[in-house]
């Protein structure tokens, strides 16, 4: 399979079928992303189409010197804080406005996520929903890698400490 | 980390993710298959995981949107051309700094300007023969345009500082890794093999750097000479650009029939066509020509392991003796380990039975047949 960098150095050089295969790669992690934080299905559509704009005007700019996912998700987190702004909040998802065939697990996970730090909360949801390294997550929120990890951690085992009355109703 | 822990919690974790590092991972996998408590730990965190994979979206609907593609079909510049914006800059200033030096200057200077006019006047003559475009980036392109490439194998002991190092070599001379392939095959060395593009200058520095890295066991370098290729494209896209323009103004006038005109816009399709793939080839020969190819191939250094022969007698008995100590450490640990675990159970029961017990033998000894 051709790597992600290798199509993003072809879509620079104007292959669209490139860019293609990128979005078709990409479009569904990136969606994810958005819903999972902004909790609108059509806002989390536009933020992926406006992630995908952002990449084919900055072609040129893009530097081979991480790995695409990342410039993505970099991308993608400077165009949900900007949402955020916007929306003057700070939530991951709005637990309120979920949609009815959400099942208990699914809301007693999202409303779990609610009740963490906003900071620990992003670098547990970077981990576990976009799989990103500890590096990427780091160079992502410009935070030193040991930081990265023991919040990860602090994350992880508060979350068990809050999920596990869930245990005995399951 | 304590006494019964060769490893943190934080770095277990890191293990379960993947992200320790080899020696670190061998003692996280050691240690996690005989401790109950990190065990336990370890669990904890995969269920934490296995609980959030509940919260999964749907599928999104979005395609590429019209938006997307207007954007794709827009021209977009080149890192070259932003990087020769910036450059521009550069050269403004130099030239104005120049502008008020000769103005400040004496009359053999106003005499080096007319020199220079004449070489503009040159330009000019050009232009008429290759087309604003063409001398435009002749004007840029005064030196042949050379696309580099050179291969490079070299043997290591060090293969994994290798690895690393060509990265940090790489970000050194602003180049990237346009392929990388490591491949580990049981039985014999690891081998990596990958495409490097540096910037052209950079290729000869680039190629120093990794060669210290091993053994250089061969070395090769070429240039292709692409100057009239690129001379030669940016004639025909310039005429192709001329002929399109020509085609479009027939449209608009649509003065023929309908049929003429459908075959005028079947023509206008062809050559943006024509157009589009050139462009696509122009910029294709300049990123050869601005980035270098470098071709490494690097090997470890491998030494079979060679099986060892058949032992001794001697050493057969010192094996037996060694293993037999071993066994009767390991049987007296087994023992008192299961002391320590069970006592205290044993006890309490020996404790409530203890009284029973006595009682009944009491009772046999008196009267045996009662049993």
């Amino acid at each position: 399979m051709i790597s992600d960098e290798t199509l993003m150095l072809d879509f620079q050089r104007g292959s669209r079928p490139a860019f293609e295969e990128l979005f078709a790669r990409y479009r569904e992690p990136l969606y994810g992303f958005f819903r999972r934080r902004l909790g609108s299905g059509e806002a989390a559509d536009d933020l992926t189409q406006e992630t995908f704009l952002a990449v084919i005007r900055a072609t040129a700019r893009y530097e081979p010197r991480a790995l695409v996912r990342t410039y993505l998700y970099g991308i993608a987190f400077k165009l949900l804080s900007a949402e955020r702004r916007k929306l003057g909040r700070d939530q991951p998802a709005d637990v309120t406005s979920m949609s009815s065939d959400d099942s208990d697990e699914r809301l007693w996970v999202r409303q779990a996520l609610d009740r963490l730090d906003a900071n620990d909360r992003e670098i547990l949801m970077l981990r576990e929903y976009e799989q990103l390294s500890y590096g990427e997550i780091a160079g992502l929120l410009r935070l030193p890698l040991n930081t990265v990890r023991s919040r990860l951690f602090r994350a992880r085992m508060e979350l068990k400490g809050i999920l596990a009355p869930a245990r005995g109703e399951a | 980390m304590h006494d019964n822990h060769p490893i943190a919690q934080e770095e277990l974790m890191a293990y379960l993710d993947g992200e320790l590092s080899p020696d670190r991972a061998a003692t996280a996998a050691g240690h996690l298959e005989r401790c109950r408590e990190c065990q336990d730990v370890a669990a904890d965190l995969q269920g934490v995981s296995r609980r959030l994979r509940a919260w999964s979206v749907e599928p999104p609907s979005l395609q590429i949107t019209e938006t997307m593609a207007a954007a794709l079909a827009e021209p977009r510049p080149q890192s070259r051309d932003r990087i020769s914006r910036r450059s521009k800059w550069l050269i403004g200033l130099v030239a104005a700094s120049v502008v008020v030096l000769v103005l400040g200057s004496v009359l053999p200077k106003m005499m080096n300007q007319a020199a220079k006019a004449g070489a503009v006047a040159r330009v000019v003559r050009s232009r008429e023969m290759w087309g604003q475009s063409a001398i435009g980036d002749l004007i840029t392109t005064q030196k042949p345009m050379i696309a580099h490439s050179a291969q490079l194998t070299l043997t290591t002991a060090e293969f994994d500082k290798a690895r690393g190092a060509i990265e940090d070599i790489l970000k050194r001379h602003k180049g990237y890794i346009g392929h990388l392939n490591v491949a580990a095959p049981a039985g014999t060395g690891r081998s990596l093999d990958a495409t490097l593009r540096v910037p052209d200058d950079q290729l000869a520095p680039t190629m120093a750097e990794i060669k210290r890295l091993g053994r250089v066991e061969a070395e090769s370098q070429s240039g292709d000479e692409v100057t009239s290729q690129y001379i030669d494209l940016d004639a025909r896209l310039t005429n192709a650009r001329n002929t399109e323009q020509r085609l479009t103004d027939l449209l608009r006038q649509r003065t023929g029939k309908l049929s003429d005109i459908l075959a005028v816009e079947l023509e206008l399709g062809r050559v943006r066509g024509e157009i589009e793939r050139m462009e696509t080839e122009k910029k294709s020969l300049v990123n050869r020509v601005d980035f270098a190819t470098l071709n490494t191939t690097i090997r470890e250094d491998y030494q079979a392991l060679v099986p060892a022969g058949p032992f001794s007698t001697l050493a057969r008995f010192r094996n037996a003796a060694v293993e037999g100590y071993r066994s009767t450490v390991e049987s007296v640990v087994d023992v008192i380990a299961f002391l320590l675990s069970n006592g205290p159970v044993l006890l309490v029961w020996a404790a409530i039975l203890f009284f029973p017990a006595r009682f009944v033998w009491r009772r046999v000894r008196r009267n045996p047949t009662q049993l």
